[in-house]
């Protein structure tokens, strides 16, 4: 066996400095020159579709795949084909941070995300953002509401924001005893600190702030507790399970009260565990929630929905997403990409993610355009453009939100979700903390 | 103080829930040694078999026994068929741990192929409401108590008043011993699946109408606090279990209405772990000891 010679410390030093420019080049700075991309680009839907949240995943989805279907009609972007695929978070950072790995070291050509969502945003965010890639986070975090991460983008208002709306309406409708009664997972506790601000605020009183543990067998205690604060309405967000069973032992013990949720209460599967657990006749008797505003309707809603509805089997009953704001701004955010790389004349994150807000701004000029094949047309004739999305107008502001109004929805018993009423995004400014 | 009497109530509710299943539980790995952590996936394929049953408008008492009769033949099978095969191969108990939770990612995972990721709900009506001083309880969970109070009272009289239930007691001390002395160890066993499973049965139907909707996962919930009872009862100690139930149901229930009910777990597992700390081998050690797994 021969020794090693010993490296002179000139060696050692020139070894170093280039492993640390060799390091500084992996950590993510942008090269002079964007990648050249072979083959598929691909859009990944970064979520979680088991656990508590599975539902997430399947709403988001159901965006990507009709955007991904009319951009590979209208040609795909600069010459390559788009795909959908998915990541499964499961809605815990514990095993989201190491997919998100896997996703960054294995994806190929990897150019966007859907999500994360509030389960895992804290944890994923900074990790997508140093691999640079764009993600339009579907967390309701207020954490992300003065973001500085540059490859952050959000289409959807904060959960602090649906606080606010629950409690604007909970107050015209007359009610002054709120209870928040809200799942002990990060998701669901995001709504409730401008919740409770607001409803005081407006001069209602929070009777009882109860945090729950989630899908337990037995809730019967917490019921009691809340019946003896004796609340005129009550404010909550838990997994299906959670709220099916809480809800039905409330029925038992006392009758229902009032319920008004969050947007994930509007979710079919809430909507099937509760209707379940209570009864389709009781919940719609009860119920309200709010959600993002989108009018579902217009010219790039029609677009999209045509899509959606003629998405196969890829998307199972997609009827059900017509008119769900979260796919809608799904469905947005992939558009918006793919017009981005249009822009920057490269599909690199690195290069096309500052045009992204491009894209969307109304700036003096620009040609309206509803769709990705009517934004590249207009990009060929070499003209401005200003996007209108499927889940209504969008305005980035500075840290990368855009934030609008909330619409209050209740359920039927065929299913629909009428709209009670729509909260202003002046309104929710006046209350926000 | 006003909330105290009321959530004994509810604990006395979540307490039969367990103790149906903490024994089934128990009892099988007492007879056979193999730690099955598939149990709670096997509630749900039960709860599942009562479900299509209800939907094709069979009552739901009447859907508890065909639960109870498809957890017995379910389990059954499972062994002869999965974990038989090991044992026969010599797999020690963390291997059949390993196969045990393989098990449960299946059968969940064949459900969910099955019923696709929703939830579902009985047709059962809770029936009216009785009121025995403060506490509250309906017509259906009165039933249920009634339920786990003669399943306990039917394992009670299995174990100290028939042959099989002497032959399980004798496999579950010392299996070699039993065989020399002409006890049939293989159909004990099989006798032991089939107990195990007709009480898991029961416990399956009997979590939804707590829970009043459920889906594929719902059973691996409940395994941690069906454990938690064996284990603080003895595990392998039908007795045991029964009293690690109502511990942990109680404590749950007092907890969650006296302190923030995000806790109530910490609570009846912090009892857990301090009953073990005194009491390694849980309440009623005998046969934990002699096995040397408890805790």
């Amino acid at each position: 066996m021969h020794d090693r010679p010993a490296m002179p410390g000139a060696r050692i030093s020139l070894a170093v400095a280039a492993l640390v420019a060799l390091t500084a080049c992996g950590s993510g700075n942008q090269s002079a020159t964007p990648r050249t991309y072979t083959g598929t680009l691909t859009f990944v839907s970064f979520n979680p579709f088991t656990g508590p949240d599975a539902s997430f995943g399947t709403e988001m989805a159901a965006g990507c795949i009709p955007a991904a279907h009319l951009i590979n009609q209208a040609g795909g972007v600069l010459g390559h084909q788009v795909q959908c695929t998915t990541v499964d978070t499961r809605g815990d950072p514990a095993d989201a941070v190491p997919a998100a790995q896997k996703m960054i070291a294995t994806t190929e050509n990897l150019v966007g995300l859907n999500g994360p969502s509030s389960d895992e945003a804290l944890a994923t965010v900074p990790i997508i953002n140093r691999a640079q890639i764009p993600m339009f986070g579907d967390t309701g975090q207020a954490a992300f509401d003065k973001s500085k991460y540059d490859y952050f983008w959000r289409l959807t208002p904060p959960d602090d924001a649906a606080g606010i709306a629950m409690a604007i309406y909970a107050y015209r409708k007359g009610y002054r005893r709120g209870a928040a009664v809200f799942g002990n997972d990060l998701s669901s506790q995001g709504n409730v600190p401008n919740l409770l601000a607001a409803f005081s605020k407006l001069g209602g009183q929070i009777v009882l702030n109860q945090s729950i543990a989630l899908d337990k067998g037995s809730y019967r205690s917490e019921v009691q507790t809340l019946i003896a604060a004796n609340p005129d309405v009550i404010f909550t967000e838990a997994s299906p399970q959670t709220n099916a069973a809480y809800l039905s032992q409330l029925q038992q013990l006392h009758g229902m009260i009032p319920v008004i949720g969050t947007q994930p209460t509007v979710q079919p599967p809430w909507i099937k565990a509760v209707g379940g657990a209570i009864g389709k006749a009781t919940l719609a008797a009860n119920y309200a929630a709010a959600q993002p505003f989108a009018p579902s309707q217009g010219p790039s809603w029609d677009v999209y929905n045509k899509a959606l509805l003629a998405s196969g089997t890829e998307v199972p009953q997609p009827d059900q997403w017509s008119q769900d704001p979260y796919t809608e701004t799904d469905y947005d955010a992939i558009v918006m990409m793919a017009l981005a790389m249009l822009m920057a004349n490269t599909p690199d994150p690195a290069f096309y993610n500052k045009f992204i807000a491009k894209v969307v701004a109304d700036t003096p000029g620009a040609v309206e355009v509803h769709s990705y094949q009517e934004g590249k047309d207009a990009l060929a004739a070499g003209k401005t453009i200003h996007y209108v999305g499927a889940g209504g107008p969008i305005s980035m502001d500075a840290y990368h939100n855009s934030s609008g109004a909330f619409e209050l929805v209740g359920y039927a018993t065929n299913g629909n979700l009428p709209q009670l009423d729509v909260v202003s995004a002046a309104d929710i400014a006046k209350y926000k903390t | 103080m006003s909330q105290l009497i009321p959530a004994i109530g509810f604990g006395i509710i979540t307490a039969s829930i367990l103790a149906i299943a903490a024994v089934g539980f128990t009892l099988q790995f007492s007879v056979t040694n193999i730690l099955n952590l598939a149990y709670g996936d096997i509630m749900t394929a039960c709860a599942f078999a009562a479900y299509i049953a209800n939907q094709a408008g069979v009552n739901i008492w009447i859907c508890l026994v065909i639960a109870s009769l498809f957890g017995a033949v379910f389990s059954l099978l499972l062994n002869r068929l999965v974990y038989f095969q090991f044992v026969r191969r010599g797999t020690k108990l963390f291997g059949m741990i390993i196969v045990t939770i393989a098990m449960s990612l299946i059968i969940q995972n064949v459900l969910l192929a099955i019923f696709r990721p929703t939830f579902f709900s009985y047709h059962a009506s809770q029936g009216p409401s009785y009121n025995f001083g403060s506490m509250v309880f309906t017509a259906s969970q009165l039933a249920i108590i009634g339920i786990a109070a003669l399943a306990m009272l039917g394992v009670h009289l299995l174990s100290t008043r028939t042959k099989l239930g002497k032959a399980m007691r004798a496999t579950a001390t010392n299996p070699g011993l039993a065989r020399s002395c002409g006890v049939a160890t293989d159909r004990v066993i099989d006798a032991a699946w089939l107990v195990s499973g007709a009480l898991c049965g029961i416990a399956g139907v009997a979590v939804v109408l707590n829970t009043a909707t459920f889906s594929e996962g719902t059973g691996a919930t409940f395994l941690v606090p069906i454990i938690a009872a064996a284990v603080l009862g003895g595990i392998g100690q039908p007795y045991g279990a029964m009293l690690g139930a109502i511990t942990i149901g109680l404590a749950s229930e007092i907890a969650a209405s006296v302190i923030n009910p995000s806790y109530k777990d910490v609570v009846a597992f912090g009892i857990l772990i301090l009953v073990l700390l005194v009491r390694p081998q849980g309440i009623l050690s005998e046969v934990a000891a002699a096995k040397e797994v408890a805790a």
